[in-house]
């Protein structure tokens, strides 16, 4: 009779990295594939650029560093995927494929690979872009959510992410009904945002766009950028609700406001968790 | 896990109290000569003798370290060696061969004891609690008692012993301890989905007795952290329950109470839940001593070839190296999982998914404390409270990367403790580490420099 021995658990819950990255995964395709519906060709060249350019730098950096394959837990191809969502369609193709280069290559793989980035890649990487060749990322148009039905189809999109803010609500909310994600970062992300714009009068439909929904359930819960701590995230997604409509309600620009917000707040995410670390049970107070 | 144990709730019931059932497959017992948290027993018996069943075999030494152990079977013993614990490791244990007549010594019976009686009957009845603590131990707290809280939350020990006729003597060991420690009242916590308990609990509920029902599962190492959730009294990682006030029993420990005190029978009998891949999901009076393989046998046998044996719950038990460990007092649970169920997969990286976090009962950063244990920065652990960790397990459960934070905190835990312990070591950090793959590390089983095993002097 063989027998295993090995460390308690003998069962798990069944949820692996690969679950959650690949349904986020699905979650964004969705959105690509309207973006595609919407804009055309140049979309499909973007997409397809990004996510190729981002594979094979993860291939090319784990073969040379001797490394295990780790193309199938799907990060790369997200990051490649969320990176062609945020530009606009009239971007040129090999403006995605060096951001794609440089958000696995060094903000990735130069910080440790899976789990140990300081800032999110695919943000990091449109900072990047937008800084270099501002001119030709910026976007066309700005996303106006004036009725209901621009909740489902958005035509007036800048970005390939504005085209369907719906997909990314219901798709984050069965993310976190699933357990795949956590509510904190954006439910209190939104509930402050939304009610910060309401307070200061400013027009929702330039609020609610798809950017801030992907930026709430994708961007700002990005699990390796943002605290670890129960209060620390709440934290974390109030203040990210806060900077970004003060970023908005200066410069009249929302979309452009939940992209630097999360790439400032990734820089004070470690100062937020150490400052929320919460006491254990058993502590005496004497 | 809490499945499998209610389809064995319904069947086998009525055969638990009756020892005759395993009688004819038991040949020979093992019994360890310890079996609790603390020092091994002295063995009263030498190589030939007879003995009867609830013969005293093994007695408490002056420190009240050791726990008593009694001989569940009537034959002769025919070796005192060292032989496989079931916590992984090797233990000076008398081996006993049943001669079948199961021949047992007078039990006194006392229908109506008084607390000096009560104390009296449990000094040598040997009864630990799941946690590995003898209860007559705890019950010689100098605090005041108030409250008896029985835990009806651990699923193994629920399945194993509330069941049938059990219930009412579980209910009557409450009142024992009550009487023996001056509580005035006793809580009963059951689990809210455990709807089956909590209704057979509600109809014999007595004055002082109280049903509380809550959410989740309390495992025996978090008797502190049931007696904080149950009083509001917060209890340091140090201290025992009875810092609240409290004394916090099992199902498995007050039926023992009941039996000891009013039948007179020390603990020589333990109930098992068999599930997993046998051919018949089954409750069992057990001898301690019997083999897992016999009692897997007993239930049937298994179906297909085991690929790992379990003792006490997937989510925190102890795989077994063969199944010819003994069953000893402390036993509830034994799975038995097929191969391919058992884990094989890689451990990813973390990626601060703070899952851990989530599912955290005392509050603390599993994820965090795991990965400095893994670097060794042991210190830092103790900065992010790893003392107080209650090993439920439940981290290493929900962690999507597949790693393994229990076991880390428990090395961690081990090397605090060991290295705090031999202070004129100066090459720090010189700790040696066991394996951690059972549910008590290795420094409280193993023999030690500095605590006394006598079983070992006679190699």
């Amino acid at each position: 009779m063989k027998l295993t021995v090995s460390y308690p658990p003998h069962i798990r819950d069944g949820t692996t990295i690969e679950t959650v990255t690949w349904n986020k995964i699905v979650m964004v395709a969705i959105v690509a594939l309207i973006s595609i519906y919407v804009f055309g060709l140049p979309a499909l060249a973007l997409i397809v650029v990004s996510v190729l350019f981002a594979a094979l730098t993860e291939l090319c950096i784990q073969k040379l560093a001797n490394q295990e394959l780790t193309l199938k837990d799907g990060d790369a191809i997200l990051i490649g995927l969320l990176i062609a969502l945020l530009l606009p369609p009239t971007a040129p193709v090999w403006a995605p494929a060096l951001g794609a280069v440089f958000a696995v290559g060094l903000v990735k793989h130069a910080f440790g690979g899976l789990g140990t980035t300081m800032f999110n890649p695919a943000i990091t990487a449109w900072v990047f872009m937008n800084i270099s060749w501002e001119r030709l990322t910026a976007s066309g148009s700005v996303p106006y959510i004036g009725e209901y039905s621009d909740l489902l189809l958005e035509l007036g999109a800048g970005r390939l992410a504005e085209v369907s803010p719906i997909i990314f609500i219901i798709g984050g909310l069965y993310l976190v009904y699933k357990k795949y994600i956590d509510w904190r970062i954006p439910f209190s992300y939104l509930i402050v945002a939304i009610a910060l714009a309401l307070l200061l009068g400013e027009e929702m439909s330039y609020v609610v766009t798809g950017m801030l929904f992907l930026g709430a359930f994708i961007f700002a819960n990005d699990t390796a950028t943002s605290p670890i701590t129960k209060r620390g995230r709440l934290v974390y997604g109030a203040l990210c609700g806060v900077l970004t409509v003060v970023y908005g309600y200066f410069t009249y620009n929302y979309v452009v406001a939940v992209l630097y917000t999360i790439f400032f707040l990734n820089a004070v995410s470690a100062f937020i968790e150490k400052h929320t670390v919460p006491k254990p049970v058993d502590e005496v107070v004497a | 896990m809490s499945n499998s144990a209610k389809n064995t709730m319904t069947d086998e019931e009525k055969n638990t109290a009756a020892p005759k059932e395993t009688e004819e497959h038991r040949k020979q017992v093992v019994i360890p000569l310890l079996q609790h948290r603390g020092a091994a027993c002295e063995p009263l018996v030498e190589v030939g003798d007879t003995v009867l069943r609830g013969q005293k075999i093994g007695e408490e030494d002056e420190y009240g370290l050791a726990v008593s152990i009694h001989s569940s079977v009537s034959g002769r013993v025919i070796a005192i060696e060292e032989r496989l614990h079931p916590h992984c490791s090797k233990q000076p244990s008398i081996i006993i061969e049943s001669d079948g007549a199961s021949e047992s010594i007078k039990f006194k019976t006392n229908k109506n004891p008084s607390k000096a009686q009560i104390l009296d009957s449990l000094e040598d009845a040997g009864i630990i609690e799941l946690n590995g603590y003898p209860v007559y131990n705890t019950l010689l707290t100098e605090k005041t008692i108030d409250t008896v809280i029985l835990n009806l939350t651990n699923p193994g020990d629920v399945s194993s012993n509330c069941t049938g006729e059990n219930i009412s003597k579980i209910i009557s060991g409450v009142k024992l301890l009550m009487t023996a420690s001056g509580a005035s009242q006793a809580a009963i916590v059951a689990n809210k989905n455990n709807k089956q308990i909590a209704s057979s609990i509600q109809s014999r509920l007595g004055a002082s007795t109280k049903l509380v029902t809550v959410k989740r599962n309390y495992m025996p190492s978090m008797s502190n952290l049931l007696a904080y959730d149950m009083t509001g009294i917060r209890i340091s990682n140090t201290g025992t329950p009875a810092d609240a006030g409290v004394i916090v029993s099992s199902a498995h420990s007050a039926l023992a109470v009941s039996r000891a005190v009013l039948e007179g029978i020390p603990l020589i009998d333990v109930n098992l839940t068999v599930s997993g891949v046998v051919s018949e999901l089954c409750v069992k009076t057990v001898a301690i001593g019997t083999s897992f393989q016999d009692v897997v046998q007993s239930c049937g046998g298994y179906v297909g070839e085991p690929g790992k044996i379990i003792m006490n719950g997937v989510l925190s038990g102890t795989a077994q190296v063969t199944d010819e460990v003994p069953v000893i007092k402390t036993v509830t649970e034994i799975t038995v999982q097929p191969p391919h169920e058992v884990l094989r997969e890689k451990t990813g990286s973390c990626v601060h998914c703070a899952r851990c976090v989530d599912v955290c009962p005392v509050n603390i950063l599993p994820g965090r404390i795991a990965a400095f244990a893994d670097v060794g920065k042991y210190d830092e652990c103790e900065k992010l409270h790893v003392q107080s960790c209650v090993e439920c397990g439940m981290c290493s459960y929900v962690c999507p990367s597949g790693r393994y934070n229990l076991q880390l905190i428990r090395f961690a835990k081990t090397a605090l403790l060991q290295g705090f312990k031999i202070p004129e070591e100066k090459q720090y950090p010189i700790i040696k580490l066991g394996c951690q793959s059972c549910n008590h590390p290795c420094h409280m089983w193993a023999p030690l420099d500095g605590i006394p095993l006598k079983g070992s002097d006679k190699e």
